[in-house]
């Protein structure tokens, strides 16, 4: 198990004619293990039973809790590797503990190995991705040809530059319908086996400076930072400051997909009211400050659909300042405090918040960054304000 | 809605103002509490008790000597969901062992519904146990906490499998306002706290046999702003003797949707705010703390949060507060995480629960 592990990549095409090609793959990967088993079975190893070993069946189980019932008859259609008849013979309604064990003998009839059990892992993530952290990286430095890197010179660079750090991982490359590449790896303890437990998601939209990961361990990091640089053929990486767990909605941010911003919007000053209603003059005012507060609101967020990013944090080293408060005014320590704010759809809520009037206008520095530098993590101190404001 | 929203807006941002607000929040909770009394058309002559406006600082105590381990270790630890209750009728302490056996039966016969149960009779699925938690009360006019757990056997177990506890609860009353205790006829006992913890199902079917076996009442003990905010700045104090690693509060904003706000202070840092505000500088330990200290706590806490992200927090609710000694929820949810303020913090509930009890 030591030996390098690089699996063949392997696309999925939503088109039926298609449909033939993925089949043919699955007769011959289905082959590749019946091989080996009858040599495992020569040399007299004593595997269980079929060729489902311990971490496959742990996999399955994991993932068939996970998946939605009423999401798992088509999640098993697209993974294609059990046949209609086997498909068929499935009782969808049935407890998922009842399910699982049926899955395991459908499995293991059709010998399918814990790769397998993988990709279907990702077709589950890669559908409904919105399940795990995820944390953006920024591309910088861009070399010479860095936006002619397409799919396939892609996908050889980065087994290439991976094959160069590291032996012991897994890695499957597909190109999912909306443009991006997503990347699912399985990283091993030396030389200890693969765990497919914990895998690593990497999305990647070709041409865009910008890398998603979940899952990643502290360890693999460098590694996997100093590949990706590589093959987008960057020079330099970091970490942009930004995570959440819609990862539609970090990537909205980031690439700017939702509606701009442009000050030149919202040019005017209010027009001068008919006079002749003047007895008014309070509901003029409040008119006048509610429609500022809006325009204002508008300033910062836009006025059109906000990505839904679900929460950002602030860890304030400050000095604490209240003309009230002389002591503390005085004391020359920072007020170390973090603030977490969160809601469904936080740039919703902020913007709601500026124009209904429980966030001061002009939008307060700190808030309007958000969307302005495209990151919900920010560490404030008093010694660089060039840094947060 | 717009136009109390406006008025929000249009508050200046000097602290002045806000503590006029902060003022007006605490005025409206105590008053809706007369409001209650009055409209009993009750004369509030004989019950005097109302929140306090100041309070001694919690003192650590030592509980492990008059509490047994194994109580201590019920209570700590986990969240409870508290209630109020009206005085008891005709409670006897005296007499545990046969109300266990009817509340046992009582369980039964409303689990399965429709067939005979014996009373005392051979329950193989639910087992109530009801004991007095021994230690706890403070004064002599404090009645003694009772404790009621609910054991049973799972549903496939077989019948040597010990018993698991699948509820608890207790009612208690520490440091009750004295006059309150004294004014009550013969025949009531007061332990006007409810704590319970385990299945919904059987929290309701406890609290209808103790309402009609006592004849009292049962409602719910939202712990409120003021609570809260008392609370926040107790746990800070106790920083003095005991860390409390961080002061948590958790705001919710009337945005749309709802805004979170969750604001975590460093715990020493918290303290030398707490400090800065006391007006009793010489840090004594049994000086009492004054409400007003502990507006001016929240208030420096929440503009220093104005200063930066121009959010008035004071136009949200606090709904949480949390450290290493305990956390607290509006919705009557409490977590008691240390044994050495476990007193403290039972009779600030208890003076809760007597502001919600209806005389």
């Amino acid at each position: 198990m030591g030996s390098v592990l690089l699996s063949s990549d392997w696309l999925i095409r939503p088109r039926p004619e298609r449909r033939f090609v993925l089949k043919f793959s699955v007769a011959s990967a289905s082959a590749k293990p019946n091989k080996s088993r009858s040599l495992v079975d020569v040399l007299g190893l004593n595997l269980p039973s079929g060729n489902m070993d311990d971490p496959a069946k742990f996999l399955l189980r994991r993932l068939v809790r996970r998946i939605p019932a009423q999401m798992l008859k088509a999640t098993l259609e697209k993974w294609g590797r059990l046949n209609a008849e086997q498909r068929e013979s499935l009782n969808f309604s049935q407890s998922k503990w009842a399910l699982t064990q049926e899955l395991e003998a459908l499995c293991e009839e059709s010998r399918l190995t814990v790769k397998h059990i993988a990709e279907l892992e990702m077709i589950y993530i890669t559908e409904n991705p919105n399940q795990m952290m995820w944390h953006a990286f920024q591309l910088l430095d861009p070399e010479d040809g860095a936006l002619a890197v397409e799919l396939m010179q892609f996908k050889e660079l980065f087994k290439c530059h991976l094959r160069e750090l590291v032996r012991n991982v897994s890695v499957k490359i597909k190109k999912h319908t909306d443009e991006a590449v997503w990347i699912r790896m399985s990283w091993g303890e030396g030389f200890s086996r693969l765990s497919h437990l914990n895998a690593t998601y990497v999305v990647h939209y070709l041409q865009t400076p910008y890398v998603f990961v979940s899952g990643l361990s502290p360890k693999n990091k460098p590694l996997l930072l100093q590949v990706l640089t590589l093959s987008t053929k960057h020079e330099r990486i970091k970490d942009a400051n930004l995570s959440g767990r819609k990862l539609t909605a970090i990537r909205d941010l980031l690439l700017r997909q939702y509606e701009h911003v442009f000050p030149t919007k919202y040019p005017s000053p209010l027009t001068e009211r008919n006079q002749s209603v003047s007895n008014l003059h309070t509901e003029k005012e409040q008119a006048e400050a509610s429609a500022k507060r809006h325009q204002m609101a508008g300033q910062a967020f836009g006025n059109g659909v906000l990505p839904a990013l679900q929460s950002a944090v602030y860890k304030l080293e400050t000095k604490f300042k209240d003309p009230t408060n002389q002591t503390m005014t005085e004391q020359d320590e920072p007020f170390r405090c973090v603030v977490k704010f969160s809601s469904t759809n936080l740039l919703e809520s902020l913007r709601h918040c500026a124009s209904s009037g429980i966030a001061s206008t002009p939008v307060a520095p700190l808030l309007s960054s958000i969307p302005l530098k495209g990151r919900n993590y920010f560490v404030i101190t008093d010694k660089s304000p060039s840094a947060n404001s | 809605m717009e136009k109390s929203r406006t008025s929000v807006t249009s508050t200046p941002i000097s602290s002045v103002s806000t503590r006029r607000i902060r003022r007006r929040s605490f005025r409206q909770s105590t008053r809706s509490h007369f409001g209650v009394a009055s409209r009993l058309g009750l004369t509030p002559g004989q019950t005097t008790h109302r929140f306090n406006t100041s309070r001694k600082a919690p003192k650590p105590q030592n509980i492990t000597e008059k509490v047994s381990p194994e109580h201590l270790a019920l209570l700590v630890k986990t969240e409870w969901h508290l209630c109020y209750v009206t005085p008891l009728y005709r409670f006897r302490h005296t007499q545990l062992k046969s109300y266990a056996r009817q509340l046992s039966a009582f369980i039964a016969a409303e689990k399965q519904q429709g067939l005979g149960v014996e009373v005392g009779g051979l329950q193989d699925t639910f087992k109530v146990s009801m004991s007095v938690l021994q230690g706890l009360a403070e004064t002599n006019d404090d009645p003694e906490t009772v404790l009621i757990q609910v054991q049973s056997r799972p549903a496939f177990a077989r019948q040597d499998e010990p018993l698991k506890t699948v509820w608890s609860g207790w009612l208690s009353c520490i440091n009750g306002n004295p006059e309150y205790l004294h004014s009550l006829p013969k025949d009531f006992t007061c332990l006007p706290l409810f704590g319970s913890r385990g299945l919904e199902g059987l929290s309701s079917l406890v609290k209808s046999w103790l309402r009609s076996t006592f004849d009292c009442f049962f409602g719910p003990l939202d712990i409120n702003q003021t609570t809260l905010r008392w609370l926040a700045a107790l746990w800070t104090n106790c920083h003095m003797e005991s860390n409390i690693q961080h002061l948590k509060m958790q705001w919710t904003l009337p945005a749309a949707p709802p805004l979170h706000v969750a604001y975590t202070v460093n715990s020493s840092d918290a303290l030398a705010l707490w400090r800065s505000v006391r007006k009793s500088r010489a840090a004594d330990q049994e000086a009492c703390i004054e409400i007003e200290e502990v507006t001016s706590f929240m208030e420096g806490l929440t503009s220093h949060f104005y200063r930066h992200f121009g959010v008035d927090l004071s136009a949200g609710d606090l709904n949480q507060v949390s450290t290493a000694l305990g956390s607290a929820k509006v919705k009557g949810r409490m977590k008691i995480s240390s044994s050495r303020y476990l007193i403290s913090t039972l009779s600030l509930l208890t003076e809760c629960a007597f502001l919600k009890i209806p005389i």
